[in-house]
């Protein structure tokens, strides 16, 4: 073993997040999408089985990320505490709205009775919007705290949630009537007027630079193959081109991989921690005291921060 | 979490003595009979000026004891060959055995005698950093002591890792072995390299904190930006190994543009040798009968001699003289009549007009307005003319100081810089006067616990000094050293405790491959055993590797070995000691000492044995005991603990006898009762008597001392003695019968080192010497670009712990730990980038580490923090941390006239293959 | 009532890293992990620059965002100020250390010793299988807190009742007491100083403070 010393840019500068890893990821990307997809099963009218399959793929999505969650946290066992804290914690609000979910989903995919298929897409916005919550209170991720964090985290989750509905009607040889490819179409927009929101909203309130560049980087991408791509595929099925299922369903799919990607960049690689800041270096005997400092940080115009 | 209930807690009371700047106080909690924790001792708040508390280094000490690495049983290498590539293959033996090796060696020399055909000692033994060994080695002194004739000279670093000049010179001139601000009274503090933050250790750091927050001002003057530098209020980033050059423009600035009416013009006249007259040859101008030199007399407006009651000497000035004469080296007489006569003062005044802050400008790069500015805030903030009040007496209150940093205060330039600050002490009438530039303890001269002791009339109205003789019935001119101290360096003495370890001890290792075409003195030899305890040269010298095949050359090397190291890997017979919180001992605290340990108490404090020893691990005392028995030393080795060599008196004494008798087989425990005993007899002058068990539970016995034994000068004034500057008129006789006397035997090779021997230090080049240096090696100066320092890190610093895991989780926290320094732009011109694995290679060697890309560094210079490159020693091993020492040359071109070198080398860097990762 | 804070004089701080060492032995946490550390900044360019050592920590904030998104109530804010995990009921999801803008909290998943797998005595006197895979930050060395409620000693007045890394502290920048009394040490030298709390913007309210100057 090397006892090498660590780089002190790594203890001094905002840093990615090291604790949650890609299970936890994976709970935000599936589960999300999952929470959406149910939500969507439930106001859509589907056939049955359609609508059974569908509540499937919802439910299985949330149950994978949950897995993948129970996989990473430190004591498994224990995992029943988590529902200890409703009063204020959006993981026990999670865990109860999953717990209420999957009986209500397991009731709609046994009956298909519309009172569970639609509190089963109830509570699957309330999954989707209590991760977007976990997100959004973890003030030590400049990121994720961000209060545009939720609605994008939401839209993006709904958006997704209407790609899978897409892709399920696509190979379900059923139609995806005007109104949904259009509700579709609707989603997209409102999603890229969030993503765009909370970009600008990071930009303007400062980020760590690390995050920004992550963000940054994906953004042209994100807006391309999760946005543009998918509209232009549906205006194609709009416009009657031939292939139309599987137009509907690489749209679907085009939605939901930007969706995941994007949001596996805000929990992994975007998810730089707070770091330090001092308002103030210390006046050392009959020096001055010195200006603020926040490495790793664009000064922000007018704090003298930076 | 712990169950206190279950578990046996216990607290013990101990000291912590890992650096010079101990000790500091310490207890150690044992959870059923295991140490897990290290704690300030509270109860020594009122008497440490540290309050109790230890520094981080202390924290390491449980890791210390419970290190799987630790050697706890004695062992035997079983490989005959030594070196590097060669497994030592040491295997377990008994103690019986192992002192029974080393006896039988011990005994051989005593009965061939104990020194050799070159009249050099057959033993040799070396001890690690600054005495800081003697703190942990029980009664081994006594034994030493018993032994008789010892060579010192393979040091591990001394001259070099210490603040050589400083030593010696400080000592010289005010009694000041180590140098200090009297920080709590400070108002001004230019540091020149000094790392004190680091360094000083916890007394240092919290009266640094306390006067900043009082509002004093330090300027760091630094290559790099240290720790101290870092919680100073200005730095000023000087080009390395010029630092002469900016302390002669400040005395420039103080003497030439300020001028002698701002100065503090009583203590230049009374105190100091200012106003001696200087004959045109250079030397003191004598009176004709008493042979004392002259000063010019005000008010009769005659020259008398300097200790003329009711005269007013002229401080500065030129005068006439009717009849005088002058003592050339040995004793020359020169006669003058009508001659001039200028006083030590004004040749200072004419000799500093052309060191003006803009020629150091040119040399420093540092700029003649900060120069100015600096020397002006130094000169207003000296506030002449202030007093204080200690403990009734009225003292004048300087609250100024220049301290001086590791490769400033030693090697090439050094004696310039300390000739330099203590100039600057004495203009403004700074030197050992209260918050001004205090001597803090003696090495070189008797009476190492109370310097004021030692300060005794001498020659000239100067103290008396023990200089090596060069007279030419006296001088050694076949060494009884292998370092030569007493042949080479006449200042260094040979009359105190540290005399022969403070010798060139780079000549000792050098002389064994290499030496001089003209060398005519007996050819040095090896020692027939060599004893190490607390030392690694093998890392803490220079041109390391070298060196580790020197030592592999040794017939027969025993070592008290903690762990395997880079020494000892050459050893024949390895000696477990039981370590810090497994061993007992008494030591002297408090008083004045190393660094800023002057208190406002003295006395003694105990380590005392907190767990059992791990293994077969065996206290110091018993090994000393044990050795004392089997070489027949019992009675001399028992007269020299009685004599005192532990504690802080005889163990007989007034109304007292302790004395132990061999005959009784003391204990180590029998011992130290003793010791305790006689210690608090001692210090409390009969009142108090206290025995081991009392210090078990107690720790520590202090009695009161006044604040006015931190100052010479009223000591100095009580006998009417001056100190001796500005004008060094003795080194320079001194340095000219040691060339007569060199020459004489036909040896030109330490010529170089002569022409350090100056009245008033010139400006030379010093930087240039090592770029000399490395063309004399074949090597072209361009292709070293680089200035490489070192720096030392408080949680390493001297403590041998590089193999305590904890000090280097900590330690990471710190800018450049185990890494090279670059300054960011210089990185980003070469392709470096933070992380990067670099090699720094001089022309001997690499190093190799990750670079650490800084903005607190010059562009031409780089730092590698601490001495790691360990190849043995286990986790120091794979930390792959670089250090100077590997690259860093030994030669004699590089070796001042003290014997002194400095920690700097000419290098190049370039980025290894491969990027760190992002 | 009671909060209990910290002060820290970033004047006096030297970066020597003994508060961690402190820190490490009375908490026996394992190798790498530190609940404090003291950092060392560099801030400007050649040759204006500046380096400032930095301590940080769990700030015990009066607001703490890890114990609003603890999902099992492991952590919780004590009465005193002191924010406490109760590692019996941590399920190790690390909500609260990605909650904490100060990073002060990490989680071990295996137990691992400074010389490699077996640990030293002192380490396997000091180890706690109940700390491995749960969240675990600096204490205020609670156990010390609680000890004055029983004896009546007062912290940071008090050496054994007061957290380990002020005690430690050989440049005198740490102090410790309770803000809400106006004659505690640390009431007196805020009032005598100018001093700021990290990331006060976020409104964790933060119960560590940085001294950095005189009024």
């Amino acid at each position: 073993m090397k006892n090498q010393a660590k780089r002190i840019s790594d203890l001094l500068s905002p840093r990615q997040q090291r604790n949650w890893d890609w299970r936890a990821a994976t709970n935000f990307i599936a589960g999300g999408a999952g929470g959406g997809l149910l939500l969507f099963v439930s106001i859509a009218g589907l056939e049955p089985d359609v609508a059974r399959a569908a509540i499937l793929l919802g439910l299985g999505l949330i149950a994978a990320g949950l897995t993948c969650v129970w996989f990473e946290i430190g004591r498994p066992w224990r995992a029943l505490n988590v529902y200890r804290h409703f009063a204020t914690s959006w993981m026990t609000r999670e865990a109860v709205a999953a717990l209420v979910l999957f009986a209500a989903g397991g009731m709609a995919l046994l009956t298909v009775q519309p009172l569970f298929v639609v509190l089963t897409g109830i509570l699957g916005l309330a999954f989707l919007y209590s991760q977007a919550r976990i997100l959004a209170a973890n003030k030590g991720i400049p990121a994720w705290r961000h209060p545009r964090s939720v609605s994008l985290m939401v839209a993006t989750g709904l958006t997704e949630g209407g790609g899978f509905l897409a892709c399920v009607l696509a190979m379900a040889s059923s139609t995806a009537d005007v109104r949904l490819l259009a509700g579709l179409i609707a989603l997209i927009v409102i999603r890229a007027f969030f993503w765009k929101m909370y970009l600008g909203g990071l930009i303007a309130d400062g980020a760590p630079d690390g995050a920004l560049k992550v963000l940054r980087d994906i953004d042209s991408k994100f807006v391309l193959f999760g946005h543009i791509l998918p509209v232009l595929a549906i205006v194609a099925v709009l416009a009657g081109m031939p292939g139309r299922a599987g137009l509907v369903f690489v749209a679907g799919i085009l939605v939901v991989a930007g969706g995941w990607s994007v949001k596996y960049a805000l929990v992994r690689r975007a998810a730089f921690t707070q770091g330090l800041a001092l308002l103030h270096l210390p006046a050392r005997g009959r020096g001055p005291a010195g200006p603020a400092a926040k490495p790793g940080w664009k000064p922000i115009s007018g704090t003298g921060v930076g | 979490m712990e169950t206190a209930q279950s578990k046996s807690v216990k607290h013990f009371p101990t000291f912590c003595y890992n650096c010079v700047s101990g000790p500091d106080f310490m207890t150690v909690k044992v959870v059923d009979g295991v140490a897990t924790e290290i704690e300030p001792n509270f109860a020594a708040t009122e008497i440490h000026p540290a309050r109790g508390r230890p520094c981080v280094k202390a924290y390491g000490l449980v890791q210390k004891t419970y290190n799987p690495h630790r050697i706890v049983t004695p062992m035997k290498r079983t490989n005959p060959k030594k070196g590097r590539d060669q497994d030592p293959g040491f295997v377990p033996i008994s103690w019986d055995e192992a002192l029974g090796m080393v006896a039988e060696k011990l005994n051989a020399i005593r009965a061939k005698g104990l020194t050799d055909a070159a009249g050099l000692p057959r033993l040799a033994v070396s001890l690690g950093h600054g005495g800081t060994p003697s703190n942990y080695m029980g009664t081994f002194a006594a034994y030493l002591a018993a032994w008789g004739k010892i060579d010192y000279s393979f040091g591990s670093g001394q001259g070099v890792k210490c603040v050589h000049s400083e030593h010696l010179y400080g000592e010289f001139w005010h009694r000041g072995f180590t140098v200090a601000s009297d920080t709590p009274n400070a108002r001004y503090v230019i540091a020149v390299g000094a790392n004190v933050e680091v360094t000083g250790g916890p007394c240092a750091v919290i009266r640094h904190a306390d006067a900043r927050i009082r509002g004093y001002k330090r300027v760091q003057v630094e290559p790099s930006l240290t720790v101290t530098g870092a919680c100073s209020a200005e730095w000023v980033p000087i080009r390395p190994k010029t630092d002469p050059a900016f302390l002669f423009a400040l005395i420039h600035v103080l003497v030439r543009e300020n001028g002698l009416a701002k100065l503090d013009i009583p203590f230049l006249r009374d105190r100091t040798a200012s106003p001696y007259l200087v004959a045109p040859d250079g030397l003191y101008l004598r009176d004709p009968q008493s042979g004392k030199p002259l000063v010019w007399d005000e008010v009769t407006a005659t020259a008398v001699p300097h200790d003329t009651p009711g005269a007013r000497p002229a401080v500065a000035g030129c005068y006439r003289i009717g009849n005088a004469f002058v003592i050339d080296a040995d004793k020359e007489r020169r006669e003058y009549s009508d001659v001039e006569g200028r006083t030590a003062y004004e040749m200072l005044s004419r000799h500093i007009a052309k060191y003006t802050p803009e020629w150091a400008e040119t040399i420093c790069d540092v700029k003649a307005d900060t120069i100015r500015r600096i020397a002006s805030e130094y000169l207003e903030a000296a506030g002449i003319g202030e007093t204080i009040e200690i403990d009734g007496k009225t003292l004048s209150l300087r609250p100024v100081a220049v301290t001086l940093g590791k490769s400033v205060n030693n090697g090439w330039g050094a004696f310039e810089c300390c000739w330099a600050r203590t100039v600057l002490a004495i203009l403004v009438g700074a030197l050992e006067n209260p918050g001004g530039l205090v001597g803090t303890t003696v090495r070189l001269n008797k009476g190492r616990d109370n310097r004021h002791l030692s300060v005794l009339p001498g020659e000239d109205g100067f103290m008396v000094q023990y200089f090596n003789p060069t007279s030419k019935d006296e001088w050694q001119s076949s060494p009884a050293t292998r370092n030569l101290h007493q042949t080479l360096v006449p200042i260094v003495g040979h009359n105190g405790a540290w005399s022969q370890a403070l010798g060139p001890t780079q000549l000792a290792w050098m002389f064994q491959y290499e030496r001089p075409d003209d060398w005519s003195m007996p050819m040095p030899t090896l020692p027939d055993v060599w004893l190490v305890y607390r030392s690694n040269p093998s890392i803490s010298f220079w041109d390391t590797r070298h060196l580790a095949e020197i030592a592999a050359r040794f017939p027969f090397m025993a070592c008290v070995a903690y762990t395997v190291d880079e020494t000892n890997y050459m050893a024949d017979v390895l000696l477990p000691e039981a370590t810090d919180l497994e061993s007992t001992q008494m030591i002297r605290m408090g008083g004045t000492k190393y660094m800023e340990q002057f208190w406002d108490y003295k006395g003694v404090v105990l380590r005392q044995k907190a767990v059992e020893p791990q293994g077969d691990a065996r206290d110091f005392t018993w090994i000393a005991t044990e050795l004392a028995r089997r070489t027949g030393l019992l009675e001399p080795y028992f007269g020299a603990i009685n004599k005192g060599i532990s504690g802080v008196s005889s163990l007989k004494g007034q109304g007292y006898d302790y004395s132990l008798d061999p005959a009784d087989n003391p204990t180590s425990d029998q011992i130290w009762d003793a010791v305790c005993r006689a210690s608090t007899l001692t210090l409390s002058e009969g009142r108090e008597e206290h025995d081991l068990e009392w210090f078990r539970e107690h720790g520590f016995f202090a009695v009161p001392m006044s604040r006015l034994d931190w100052y010479l000068t009223p000591t100095m004034e009580k006998q009417g003695l001056r100190y001796e500057l500005p004008y060094q008129e003795r080194l320079l006789r001194t340095g000219r019968e040691l060339g007569r006397r060199l020459h004489e035997q036909k040896m030109n090779w330490w010529d170089e080192q002569l022409s350090e021997y100056t009245a008033l230090p010139e400006w030379h080049d010093v930087p240039a010497r090592w770029i000399r240096n490395l063309e004399l090696a074949g090597a072209k100066a361009e292709d070293f670009p680089f200035w490489l320092l070192t720096s030392k890190s408080m949680q390493y610093h001297s403590g041998g712990n590089a193999a305590i895991e904890l000090m280097h989780d900590v330690a990471q926290n710190l800018r450049g730990h185990a890494g090279v320094i670059i300054n960011a732009k210089t990185a980003a011109g070469l392709g470096i980038a933070e992380g990067d694995r670099v090699e720094v290679r001089s022309h001997i060697g690499a190093t190799y580490g990750k670079a650490s890309l800084q903005q607190g560094i010059r562009p031409d210079t780089l730092v590698i923090v601490g001495q790691f490159d360990h190849w043995a020693t286990p986790f120091a091993n794979t930390m792959d941390a670089p250090s100077l020492n590997t690259v860093a040359p030994m030669t004699l071109d590089l070796t001042d006239a003290t014997g002194s070198g400095a920690d700097i080398v000419r290098v190049a860097v370039r980025r290894m293959e491969g990027r760190a990762a992002a | 009532m009671t909060r209990y804070v910290m002060t820290i004089d970033l004047r006096r701080c030297v970066g020597c890293q003994t508060c961690i060492a402190a820190c490490k032995g009375a908490n026996a946490t394992p190798p790498g992990v530190q609940w404090r550390r003291v950092l060392d900044l560099e801030t400007g360019e050649f040759p204006d620059v500046r380096r400032t050592f930095l301590p940080m920590a769990c700030m015990h904030c009066a607001n703490p965002p890890c114990e609003e998104v603890c999902p099992t109530k492991a952590t919780t804010r004590r009465a005193d100020g002191l924010v406490a995990i109760d590692y019996d009921l941590c399920i190790g999801c690390a909500n609260c250390v990605m909650a904490c803008p100060f990073d002060a909290r990490s989680i071990v998943h295996e137990a691992h010793f400074s010389y490699g797998d077996q640990p030293m005595p002192s380490e396997a006197t000091g180890f706690d299988p109940a700390r491995i895979a749960v969240s675990m930050k600096c204490t205020f060395c609670k156990d010390r807190i609680d000890e004055a409620a029983v004896t009546g000693r007062m912290p940071g007045v008090h050496p054994e009742v007061t957290p380990a890394c002020v005690n430690s502290c050989i440049s005198g920048a740490m102090e410790f007491g309770d803000i809400e009394d106006p004659r505690s040490n640390v009431s007196r030298l805020l009032g005598e100083t100018r001093h700021f709390r990290m990331h006060e913007e976020l409104g964790t309210e933060p119960g560590v403070y940085y001294i950095w100057d005189q009024p």
